[in-house]
């Protein structure tokens, strides 16, 4: 095991010193940093010139120069030295001071977006695939398609129309018109149709069902200005909990286990209660406490299945956790949705909440709930749109992986053996079918990491992709540079990580 | 044993209930009642990159706008280019032509926003990095490298000017400087002697600042043939080169003084700072509202849909014609265009090739320059006002511009004229030769324009566009050149540079002893009206010479919400929040 | 179903065909091909862009139907507004007909139909230099490599490993600068050149490793003995059997090269003033959306149909090839192209 991670990286540090001359010498070909002294007026221009010359080492041959780069790069490897050097920038400052800020916000862009990308774009996919050739499996594959096709720049700035500045306008007068709230129930309707199924008359009830209840739900929002005081509420929270306890007892017990909607029931109530005692707690919280609050909350959750028990203790304890932990969520989501109205009144906001630039609104006065929902807001519409892409991707990956493995002899072999399809799906199935999306998220992150640089101009968000495009268009070398040897370990380590993670899951691989 | 089991978790429960209480923070309330000012936001395209803009690192559109919002001075520019003085801060004087004499006295009211108040030693701070007057060293002809000495301030703009007075005499107790220059100075109004505060400037470098004042007032002026290191004022320079750049907000203060009537508060990089009022500040400049927030946004779209969505107030995008039309375009948004300071032209090469003591030939040539049409394709979208640009020295808006159109003779290359043309070739057909920057659209617009227009009159036109034209410029390799200049819009410092024959910005190989003349008289002309009426006589002869012509001036575009009044379009680089004063919101 | 992706035919019909027909090979994968619906579909669609971008503003100096140019500055009419009209009088519409400026006008006049066109062209073009020059090069790279091994493949995958840490938008953005400062005068076509210069990669990887099992084959031990050459072998034996794997993989490179170059160009590393990309105009009109939405619209519509139904040709395509192909290798290769 280490000496296969030490012959990877030595591989691996081969291969990005090899990039990076390619890279080197591409960008010098790029541009002459010199370009812009040559249309000026300056009286000291030769200076300013001698100066850049010898701030980049301009007088030195590429291939010299990029050994110079290599040296000052290799000291990076030296820890807490901090002897790191990538070079300066055309106005001299050291590329190391602005890497970490410009990598703090593409991280925290790429991040959300990858992490939402793969949990929807995987339950989408497995679900698709789970109900091939429905009306649903063709509209989710024609759905991928279509998005997977679309070009990141357009949508961006289409977000940024209809949902920033649309949303924003609507919430001046926030009534969904009839003919909306019919369009969007039935939609919904059709939705859960082609995703349910079934005969005639069960789709029917199905669609009627949905298409009455989520009319019912925009108009409960229209009447009761919803969109300025959102709230969940102690009802529906309690709801929604009980919902969650139900499917991870359906996921992972089958529903017909006492035991497991014991313990799910417990965490439920226990969430249920404790929603009332932590409002006060939660108004004065900062991020430590929350911290605290959510270990505590898996704790009660383990503990419960621990107590609860029984013959199959760790399931009952997997069961609580999930359930204590999704529900806590939904009291936080809760919580966040009454900083709401707080936040639309504040003087900075001015009643139009969704951003459009930016990652964070100057100067905000407010507590962390209000900072959250600040955060949201701005990133809400770059998120979307990275993720969109990757979604698209990970739901082809997901359904196809899936009947892959659904067409496997074991899985023939499991249900000729008479296990319930649910252990079949999700003991034998699903994990296996994890194996191939383990490498391709890994590959997806270098590109997703790319593509912000689209991403981060179209929204203003000063990420490395804005780092990156700057310096390639002043031109500026040496920041195209650090954001390249970024870009490239990571890439590098996600692979690595990717190939550990698949010896985890699939045994036959082995590490050596 | 049973103890411990129940005990031990007790012990964790009770901790993590502790931590859970000590980890809580209080309200933070409601948001403090807004004074009356209210908070304007400012988009701009560039992040801050220190707290100053005089060194030649620093010398960047933001960090110069910052020092506007952040620093007082002896006067500001309109936006028409007149100097206005701003007597809260101190007065200039100009005591005596021959030799000539300029005092500069503080006012009273003058001070950093620590409460130091600002005295003659920051004047003379600022004089040593804006004169040069210690510099020793000796440059390499060929790198333009020190070769020897020492060059101690790395002072973004020329040192030449004030380098010709002597070391300023100190009076008023200390609030006045005397300059006394060996030789007339022509662009002696544009020196503004406040730079950075030199009592932080000596605590960074660990002088005391008797000592410092000490070295600016004794050592002796730099002489490159007998370099000389003063390490006080070494130390001092060092300092002053590199102690205020900066990519957060420094934990020092100290670091970001203000002397106006607004000091930084908060600096979220990639994002933001927050600029709110300087509590120290006395002066006249006082603005209406409190707090000036300005956001860094890159994409000119960007700034536009934001200032769509409120989240700005005032943008300053980069012009472009869709920019302009969809600001327009925007409810509740005034939109602002103007010109700014650069333009292009096209000059002829005087001392090769085919106009080389050939007047008719260039006066052919200029004739089928199409003007207009370059001017309808490139400006009109984004600045329907735009007119032709029709002086080689002053820019429009001036006062001197007006004047000068009135007889330099521009109007009659107005029209393409390519009767005109042929009748001066008389069936001669010259090649010209054309380098442009072939990377740069409107450059090789306006060469195919060109082109097709000439070659109707029998020029053969010959592409001579480049990549790296910037190192082609003056190699003789080309008779006609399309570029720009990039110009602070003041001053007549540029014209002997660009016109006179020995001057480093004459590509063009032109040479008139009368412009010669007239440009050195210029160079010692103190009084503005004069400078103006030599300047005129000088367009009028490059004008008559053909020296070429100018195609436009590039265009700019201001926006802000109707929410804020007081926005003035302004072409100059202190950008849009020159008069930030002036601005209210509603 | 031709979305399935792991669906497999009945084997009996299968080979019921080869029997009864005695089709080859090549006549079969057609034939799965045309069945395709939507790979059907989406192919006339494609072609039909095509044909409208290529016969309305004509190529290589031929000139088109379309009465504008993209460089044309005809007087503005009606502020510009697109003149488009698709509902029938008898629907209470204006009747459906181009007018003189169905896409509208830019601010200076220009005829956006004629620049739409002219970018959906580029597009084109971009999009067959990068397919041709990928295949070849990919093939060439992948078939040594995988056909002599040894220190050649060392070599050859060493380098394409090199190329493949660099993400695609990153190198393309780099190698679109160097194009557009040393190439100018080729324009689009140096663009798409150099671009493809560099895609190759994916696919040379997986030639390679089709080579590295197919050259094991009997029938390549057979052509030796029969005294073929290197060449022969690689390009007449071996390479039919492994063609699926590149034309497929070229298909989705090709999708995926559409979305490069306009994403490139839209943040200003790709295809510049004066010459038009769908990616440029997007860029361009980007604010324009809540006035003159005609302007944002069009060549985002553009971008996408060519983009979607050359996805649904490749995927046909893949389905034709080997119905039991997995997906995640061609894939794979696509994700990288994208970014």
């Amino acid at each position: 095991m280490v000496s296969f991670i030490a012959r990877r990286l030595v591989v691996s540090v081969l291969l990005i010193i090899g990039a990076a001359f390619i890279m080197y010498v591409l960008t010098s070909l790029a541009g002459d940093p010199l370009e812009e002294f040559y249309q000026s007026r300056l009286p000291n221009r030769e200076q300013l010139m001698a100066q850049r010359i010898e701030r980049l080492q301009l007088n030195v041959p590429v291939a010299l120069r990029f050994f110079l780069w290599l040296g000052g790069a290799a000291k990076c490897l030296i820890p807490f030295a901090d002897a790191c050097d990538l070079g300066l920038t055309v106005q001299g400052q050291p590329v190391t001071e602005l890497l970490p800020q410009a990598m703090g916000a593409t991280l925290q862009l790429v991040t959300a977006a990858t992490v939402l990308a793969i949990i929807i774009g995987i339950t989408v996919g497995i679900v698709s695939a789970l109900r091939q050739y429905t009306t649903f499996d063709v509209f989710v594959t024609f759905l991928s398609f279509l998005l997977y096709s679309l070009p990141s720049f357009w949508v961006g700035v289409l977000l940024k129309e209809f949902v920033a500045i649309g949303f924003n306008n609507f919430l001046r007068d926030p009534v969904i018109p009839i003919p909306w709230v019919i369009a969007i129930a039935v939609g919904t309707g059709l939705l859960w149709v082609g995703l349910i199924g079934g005969d005639m008359r069960r789709r029917l009830t199905v669609f009627g069902v949905s298409t009455l209840a989520t009319a019912a739900v925009l108009v409960y929002f229209n009447l009761s200005n919803w969109f300025i005081t959102p709230a969940l509420g102690p009802v529906v929270v309690l709801v929604m909990s009980a919902g969650i306890g139900l499917v991870m007892v359906a996921l992972l017990a089958g529903i017909r286990n006492r035991r497991a909607l014991l313990t799910a029931g417990i965490s439920v109530a226990i969430t249920f209660v404790v929603y009332f005692l932590v409002q006060p707690l939660l108004n004065i919280s900062s991020l430590y406490t929350l911290m605290i609050l959510a270990a505590a909350t898996l704790v009660v959750g383990l503990l419960t299945g621990f107590f609860v028990g029984g013959p199959d203790r760790g399931q009952m304890m997997r069961i609580g956790a999930f359930t204590a932990v999704l529900s806590a969520g939904l009291i936080l989501v809760d919580r966040y949705m009454r900083a709401w109205p707080t936040y639309m009144g504040l003087s900075s906001i001015r009643g139009r909440p969704i951003a459009t630039v930016g990652a964070e609104t100057p100067n905000l006065v407010g507590d962390i709930w209000v900072q959250g929902v600040d955060s949201f807001t701005h990133l809400l519409l770059p998120t979307l749109t990275l993720m969109l892409i990757s979604f698209a991707a990970y739901t082809r990956y997901a359904r196809a992986g899936m009947l892959d493995v659904l067409n496997q002899d074991y899985i023939r072999t499991a249900r000729a053996k008479g296990m319930p399809e649910r252990v079949v799906i999700v003991r034998h199935a699903f994990r296996n079918s994890l194996i191939p999306i383990a490498t391709i998220v890994a590959a997806d992150f270098g590109a997703l990491l790319g593509g912000a640089i689209i991403t981060e101009q179209v929204f203003a968000f000063s990420g490395m992709g804005a780092m990156f495009q700057r310096g390639l268009s002043l031109p500026d070398p040496n920041p195209v540079m650090g954001y390249f040897i970024v870009i490239a370990v990571m890439a590098i380590l996600f692979n690595l990580i990717a190939d550990l993670t698949y010896s985890a899951l699939d045994p036959r691989v082995r590490t050596r | 044993m049973k103890i411990n089991r129940i005990g031990a978790p007790l012990a964790v429960a009770t901790i993590a209930a502790m931590a859970l209480v000590g980890c809580t923070t209080t309200d933070p309330g409601e948001e403090p009642p807004a004074s009356t000012g209210g908070t304007i936001t400012v988009a701009e395209v560039n992040e801050l990159t220190a707290f100053t803009s005089s060194t030649s690192d620093t010398n960047l559109d933001m960090n110069g706008k910052f020092i506007g919002y952040t620093r007082s001075s002896f006067f500001y520019l309109d936006e028409a280019l007149n100097l206005i003085p701003d007597t809260s801060f101190g007065t200039v004087e100009k005591t005596s032509d021959e030799p000539l004499t300029v005092k500069y006295t503080l006012a009273d009211t003058a001070s950093w926003s620590d409460g130091t108040a600002i005295t003659a030693n920051d004047l003379l701070l600022a004089w040593a990095a804006q004169s040069g007057y210690f510099d020793d060293a000796s440059l390499d002809p060929e790198t333009g490298e020190v070769a020897s000495g020492t060059r101690y301030f790395d002072y973004a703009g020329d040192t030449s000017g004030l380098g010709l007075a002597d070391r300023p005499v100190v009076g008023d107790n200390n609030m006045s400087i005397t300059l006394t220059y060996s030789e007339p100075y022509a662009d002696w109004q544009l020196v503004n002697p406040i730079d950075a505060p030199l009592h932080v400037v000596a605590d960074k470098a660990g002088v005391s600042v008797e000592d410092a004042v000490d070295a600016l007032t004794t050592a002796p002026r730099g002489d490159a043939a007998n370099p000389n290191e003063n390490a006080t004022i070494k130390a001092l320079a060092d300092t002053w080169n590199t102690v205020f750049t900066a990519t957060s907000l420094p934990s020092d203060s100290s670091l970001y003084l203000s002397s106006a009537a607004f000091v930084l508060d908060s600096w979220t990089p990639k994002q933001s700072i927050t600029l709110v009022r300087n509590e120290a500040y006395k002066g006249d400049l006082v603005p209406n509202v409190d707090t000036i927030v300005v956001r860094f946004i890159g994409d000119a779209q960007a700034q536009v849909t934001a200032l769509q969505n409120g989240e700005v107030d005032i943008i300053n995008p980069q012009a472009s014609a869709d920019t302009i039309a969809s600001l327009q375009a925007l409810d509740g948004v005034t939109t602002l265009t103007g010109d700014q300071f650069s333009y292009d032209h096209l000059d002829i090469t005087f001392n090769t090739g085919v106009f080389q003591n050939a007047p008719d030939v260039r006066e052919a040539f200029l004739k089928t320059i199409p003007r207009q049409q370059i001017l309808d394709a490139i400006v009109t979208p984004q600045n329907p006002e735009a007119q032709q640009y029709d002086s080689q020295i002053f820019f429009p808006g001036t006062a001197g511009y007006e004047e000068t159109i009135k007889s330099n003779g521009a109007d009659a290359y107005h029209e393409v004229d390519i009767e005109g043309a042929k009748a001066l070739l008389n069936g001669a057909t010259p090649t010209v030769r054309i380098l442009y920057n072939i990377n740069n659209p409107n450059r090789v617009a306006a060469f195919q324009a060109i082109q097709a227009s000439a070659q109707q009159a029998g020029f053969v036109i010959e592409d001579a566009g480049a990549e790296n034209w910037g190192s082609l410029l003056g190699s003789g390799t080309y008779d006609a050149s399309i570029f720009g200049w990039i110009s602070s819009g003041v001053g007549v410092g540029g014209v002997p540079q660009i016109f006179g024959t020995t001057g480093g910005g004459n590509y063009s190989g032109y040479s008139n002893a009368e412009v010669d003349r007239l440009a050195n008289l210029l160079q010692v002309t103190l009084d503005k009206d004069e400078q103006d009426a030599i300047q005129v006589e000088i367009d009028k002869l490059l004008w008559a010479d053909g020296y070429g012509v100018p195609l436009f001036v590039a265009p700019g575009v201001m926006a802000h919400s109707d929410s804020v009044s007081g926005v003035v379009y302004y072409p100059g680089q202190a950008g849009v929040g020159w008069n930030f004063w002036e601005w209210t919101k509603s | 179903m031709s979305l399935s992706h792991t669906d497999i035919p009945d084997p009996t019909a299968l080979e019921r065909e080869v029997e009864t027909e005695g089709v080859s090979q090549g006549r079969l994968i057609l034939r799965r091909f045309l069945r395709n619906k939507i790979a059907m579909i989406s192919l006339g669609i494609f072609l039909a862009v095509v044909a409208l971008a290529l016969s309305s503003s004509g190529i290589f100096g031929i000139p088109g139907w379309w009465k504008y140019s993209h460089t044309d500055l005809p007087k503005l009419l009606d502020g510009g507004k697109p003149t488009l009209s698709l509902i029938p009088e008898w629907l209470g519409g204006d009747g459906i007909h181009l007018g003189e400026h169905p896409f509208g006008q830019t601010l200076i006049g220009i005829d956006y139909f004629a620049m739409t066109m002219r970018g959906v062209q580029n597009s084109l073009i971009v999009m067959f230099v990068i397919g041709i020059l990928v295949a070849v090069i990919g093939t060439v790279v992948g078939a040594v490599a995988g056909y002599y091994r040894g220190w050649v493949e060392s070599v050859l995958m060493r380098f394409t490993d090199l190329i493949i840490i660099i993400p695609v938008i990153v190198l393309g953005a780099v190698v679109g600068q160097i194009a557009n400062q040393h190439f100018q005068g080729l324009g689009v076509l140096g663009l798409s050149i150099v671009l493809g210069l560099f895609l190759w990669t994916g696919l040379a990887r997986l030639v390679r490793g089709e080579f590295l099992t197919l050259r094991e084959r009997e029938y390549v031990d057979a052509a030796r003995v029969f005294g073929a050459g290197d060449a022969r072998i690689m390009f007449r034996h071996i390479l039919p059997n492994a063609i699926g794997v590149v034309i497929v993989t070229t298909t989705l490179v090709m999708a995926a090269a559409i979305l490069l170059e306009t994403g490139l160009s839209f943040i200003g590393f790709g295809i510049r003033t004066p010459d038009v990309s769908l990616g440029l105009i997007i860029s361009q009109n980007q604010t324009a959306f809540s006035t003159r939405p005609y302007l944002f619209v069009w060549p985002g519509v553009f971008i996408v149909i060519i983009a979607l139904t050359v996805n649904f040709i490749g995927d046909g395509l893949r389905d034709a090839f080997d119905p039991r192909q997995s997906r995640f290798v061609p894939r794979k290769m696509k994700e990288q192209v994208k970014a």
